[in-house]
């Protein structure tokens, strides 16, 4: 009976404290499964991508004993959603968005910073983690950030029936002739770039990224020519499938796509092509989420995926590039030929690395997307 | 609340109370409040929350009044703030989707209720149930594959030689940029109309119908004095579903939505999804909820229904 009483009130101490350490809205079945294991992290990444579940993960756990406890979100205005919930309610340790979101997710309080000396920094291929992507990574002074992969968002094009421009450009995707698929705020971009390219802005794209005043004179000129050029639009993408299904289904020849729509389509007649002016090129990364509760976990996490197998594993799963040195010997060489054939150094020394996006340049963007739809 | 306690005991009612008031109360009153509350605020980085920027305005509702555009209503050009466009759009053509509703539910609930043999009901009901097994999200992509350019209604109709181009159905082939979003909502939703419709046209009494014909009414006479005025409300609880649910349906338009249209939900979703300005999306909301209520209770009156018909 005394034995019977202490196991109960045990149990809710030890529940009732982790409701106390901030997991208030929590349910039981969160904390007592944090209780129960120290060998498990909770990770929120993309949707979509199959191999990481099938492939990566038993890698990691076969290497580390930790399991992941996967959630899958089709995209990473879903993941800060979720992380600003996540805040008050726990259950997410470690998250991955692109790079350039990483000082808006800071802003709002929700990172907290990795332990350098428990990842290995050196493992990671130059330019990535150190140079601008490093200052890039530390908001505020202190590592929030560390790359998984990159890759780039650039012109999908049918080779029987598009009709591009040569060299292709990304103007291709605003000729009446191609119908096109293309998410709303990267077509303004992409608008933006072209015209700056040609010599029709009055002043240089790039000023909108840092000063809201040049944002809108630039916007509002992309967006005028964006819908001059809109009827060949025949979709939205948000996703993979939507992109894809832009392509097949509605008969797109052109489209401005991540990397692994081009790759899903290789065998279909459709080839991934570099535009003259650069591809827009993202990098993307693990943060640590303020209140994880599997710290350690997160930290070997991070350090596995900037090994050789880890990287090449998680590039594979994407579709994309590696970010640790020694991963490109052990990439699928399907993946390794179909980036080769789109970049060569010249194409790689123009990639166009999206640039930080604040919180107030996201919601004028957004204004913009949604004018451009409505028109 | 006598008769509950004679009939069911204090702990029973008391239960039930608590539930009902659970249910009120967290599940309805406090998110909409939290909501509510929110709307007034800015949006505003975490760490500037509850200072001197922290105040209550209305400017996130005074938002939807921004940026006018030229545009056209009925052929008609006029210069209009972009998402009110947006939202006549929305409240126009789920109220189509209404209406179209309506016009394929009466027919068919009448017939099951008063024509069709009582022993074949069960299977007709079984049948107009199955499509509604399959997940709307996999009913809505059945619907883009089929509407899709390169799709089987495009090859059906080319192989039979009626078309030789095929029709872009999703950006609005043949009327508008939103048929395609008119027609799967029509079909997503046809059946919230005609069960109503069916239960009320049921409990009429077919003698009211017959001693009608025998006093030598014709049949749009009898339905129209007879059938129409005694399945109201049903008719009316059943235009209130499908108008609310069309109206405010996310995943359809977003699934087979044309380039140039745009549902008011896609709007609140955009802002919290892609400006992550949760404070002005909450506040469409709010336009968007309070609105639609108000339609609602204008459309009720206007066809002389009351609250009380619907919860019969």
């Amino acid at each position: 009976m005394t034995k019977h009483t202490s196991a109960f009130s045990r149990r809710r101490f030890l529940q009732g404290s982790a409701a106390g350490a901030g997991l208030l809205a929590a349910p039981a079945i969160i904390s007592s499964k944090a209780l129960a294991s120290s060998g498990e992290l909770n990770f929120t990444g993309w949707a979509g991508y199959p191999a990481l579940a099938e492939k990566v993960f038993p890698a990691f756990t076969a290497a580390t004993g930790i399991t992941v406890n996967f959630k899958e979100l089709p995209d990473q205005d879903t993941m800060f959603a979720e992380g600003k919930v996540a805040l008050d309610a726990g259950g997410i340790d470690v998250i991955e968005p692109t790079i350039d979101r990483v000082g808006a997710w800071d802003s709002n309080g929700l990172l907290g910073a990795w332990d350098e000396s428990k990842l290995a920094m050196g493992n990671y291929l130059p330019g990535l983690a150190d140079g601008a992507a490093g200052e890039r990574s530390r908001p505020g002074g202190a590592l929030k950030y560390v790359p998984s992969n990159w890759g780039t968002e650039s012109l999908v094009v049918n080779t029987a029936n598009a009709k591009l421009s040569s060299p292709a450009s990304l103007g291709d995707l605003f000729n009446p002739e191609n119908p096109a698929v293309v998410r709303p705020h990267s077509a303004l971009a992409a608008m933006g770039r072209w015209l700056d390219a040609t010599g029709k802005l009055p002043r240089p794209w790039m000023d909108g990224y840092s000063d809201m005043a040049a944002m809108t004179e630039l916007w509002d000129i992309a967006l005028a020519e964006a819908i001059k050029a809109k009827g060949n639009i025949v979709q939205w993408w948000s996703g993979e499938n939507e992109a894809n299904a832009g392509f097949t289904a509605n008969g797109a020849t052109v489209g401005l796509c991540w990397d692994s729509t081009g790759f899903n389509l290789r065998n279909d007649g459709y080839a991934y092509v570099a535009p003259v002016e650069g591809a827009f090129a993202w990098h993307q990364g693990f943060v640590l989420m303020k209140n994880a509760t599997n710290v350690d976990q997160a930290h070997e996490f991070a350090k596995w995926v900037s090994t050789p197998e880890g990287a090449a594993g998680w590039a594979s799963a994407f579709s994309s590039n590696p970010v640790g040195k020694g991963a490109s010997d052990l990439i699928n060489p399907d993946v390794a030929a179909y980036y080769n054939g789109t970049f060569n150094d010249e194409a790689l020394s123009k990639l166009w690395w999206w640039p930080d996006q604040s919180a107030e340049f996201l919601a004028k963007r957004a204004e913009y997307a949604d004018k451009y739809k409505a028109a | 609340m006598q008769d509950l306690l004679r009939r069911y005991g204090t702990g029973l009612t008391a239960t039930f109370c608590l539930l009902v008031a659970f249910w009120i109360l967290v599940l309805v009153i406090l998110p909409n409040f939290a909501m509510f509350e929110q709307s007034f605020r800015p949006y505003l980085p975490v760490v500037d929350i509850g200072g001197p920027k922290d105040f209550y305005s209305l400017g996130n509702y005074s938002k939807i009044l921004d940026n006018p555009f030229d545009t056209a209503i009925f052929g008609i050009p006029v210069t209009m703030p972009i998402h009110i466009k947006m939202f006549l759009d929305t409240v126009f053509y789920a109220a189509l989707v209404t209406f179209f509703c309506l016009v394929m539910a009466y027919p068919l609930a009448y017939y099951l209720a008063k024509i069709a043999d009582p022993k074949s009901i069960p299977t007709l009901l079984l049948l107009l149930f199955v499509p509604m097994w399959v997940s709307e999200a996999l009913r809505a992509f059945a619907w883009y594959i089929i509407l899709t350019f390169n799709g089987p209604l495009n090859m059906l109709l080319q192989g039979l030689g009626f078309i030789d181009q095929g029709i872009r159905w999703q950006q609005g082939g043949i009327f508008t940029a939103y048929d395609a979003i008119v027609i799967v909502l029509t079909y997503c939703y046809v059946l919230f109309m005609l069960f109503p419709i069916y239960t009320a046209i049921t409990s009429l009494d077919s003698n009211q119908i017959e001693a009608a014909e025998d006093l030598g009414s014709p049949w749009w006479r009898t339905h129209w004095r007879v059938v129409i005025p005694h399945s109201k409300p049903g008719i009316a609880s059943g235009c209130v579903m499908v108008f609310m649910l069309s109206a405010g349906s996310l995943l359809v338009p977003t699934v087979v939505g044309s380039t140039r249209a745009n549902w008011f939900p896609q709007t609140i979703y955009n802002f919290f999804n892609d400006a992550l300005d949760w404070n002005t999306g909450a506040a469409y909301s709010m336009i968007f909820l309070l609105v639609c209520i108000f339609f609602v209770i204008l459309m009720m009156r206007l066809f002389k229904v009351k609250l009380s018909d619907i919860a019969k």
